[in-house]
């Protein structure tokens, strides 16, 4: 969440809300980017195994990475009220795992879920730490649609840069030497 | 049980191992970027030049997820749609390697790294595929393992632990 790396609780359990999913936007989304015929032909989708139009899963993630991101937008809102300056979240280097494991049907309303199950400080980029986090979405029947490990950056508060780095830096920015060092990487 | 809108289609039986598919190309616009970002992933530096510049992207760039669905597309229109698939399992190890800025091109290649029949649903084999996404440089800019079901021409083939 929108929150300085140190001010992240492990295990912590966000609730992102909910969507629910119309056959509109399903064909909308498929075709622009999944234009198979179960999500983007009412009749063909009904002579498949799914018997009738179905959401494509990198539809019902792209959407569930929207709840994510208005859930820190709203934990911004939040510390702001409190008098408190946010964290900052950067972008995601990437997905450890997505499963799809139940198509979700127009009028189907989805509910996500987000923890923080692990976090550490990024060894490639100073003053970034990442966050291993666990996204579920389950439909009104309570049942798994999908389940994600996600990675992703937020900033650390209390971070200084060690001397030497701060050095190289101060270095970098002459002119004569800082070209130097860009050539010597 | 012939699904009769795949029937004429590319089945399970009909792919190998090391097969690689051309994904083909596509260029990513400012307004692209700005549009999907707006419905998907609002944030800043996907929507303003000048946050943009000051993030850790560098400039304005596409949304993961986005490269992700445009990686689908291109794969849907070289492969997936001349196949007989079921529907997506998932995948794993998505990584985004560089950003995807304004006017990029993508495109790239997908190999078939595993096939294996479901044991569950005879009538469906698992597809598994490797992606090598990469920028009009060189660059890398996502792979990923994704799997996918595709359907059997002839389900009551038994399942053997080599079969491929």
């Amino acid at each position: 969440m929108t929150r300085w790396f140190e001010d992240i609780v492990v295990d912590e359990v966000f609730d992102l809300g909910t969507h629910t999913f119309t056959e509109e936007e399903i064909v909308r989304f498929a075709r622009l980017y999944d234009p198979q015929y179960f999500h983007v032909d009412r009749e063909k989708a009904g002579l498949s195994h799914f018997g009738g139009i179905v959401a494509s899963g990198w539809h019902t993630v792209c959407v569930g990475h929207r709840k994510m991101v208005d859930a820190l937008f709203a934990e911004e809102e939040r510390l702001r009220g409190l008098g408190q300056e946010p964290g900052v979240s950067g972008p995601s280097p990437g997905v450890n795992s997505m499963e799809f494991r139940a198509p979700v049907r127009p009028g189907d309303t989805v509910r996500y879920t987000l923890v923080v199950t692990s976090k550490r400080p990024s060894n490639s980029i100073p003053g970034w730490g990442l966050l291993f986090n666990d996204l579920t979405a389950r439909n009104q029947h309570g049942e798994i649609v999908y389940h994600a490990e996600l990675v992703g950056f937020s900033k650390l508060r209390d971070y200084r840069m060690p001397l030497r780095l701060r050095a190289l830096m101060a270095l970098a920015k002459l002119p004569v030497i800082g070209k130097a060092l860009r050539r010597g990487t | 049980m012939t699904n009769p809108v795949t029937k004429d289609l590319r089945h399970f039986e009909d792919l190998s191992v090391g097969e690689v598919i051309d994904l083909g190309k596509t260029t990513v616009t400012r307004e692209m970027i700005v549009t999907f970002a707006r419905e998907f992933d609002p944030f800043p530096f996907h929507l303003d030049e000048k946050a943009a510049r000051a993030s850790l992207l560098g400039g304005l760039a596409s949304s993961g997820w986005q490269t992700g669905a445009l990686t689908l597309k291109m794969l849907v229109d070289s492969f997936l749609g001349k196949l007989a698939s079921a529907g997506g399992l998932g995948f794993k190890n998505l990584k985004w390697k560089n950003p995807v800025m304004v006017n990029d091109t993508i495109g790239g290649t997908v190999t078939i790294v595993e096939l294996r029949r479901s044991h569950h649903h005879p009538e469906w084999g698992i597809m598994t595929l490797d992606f090598d996404v990469r920028n009009q440089k060189g660059q890398p800019v996502l792979t990923m393992r994704l799997s996918n079901l595709v359907e059997l021409r002839d389900p009551s083939a038994p399942i053997t632990e080599a079969a491929q």
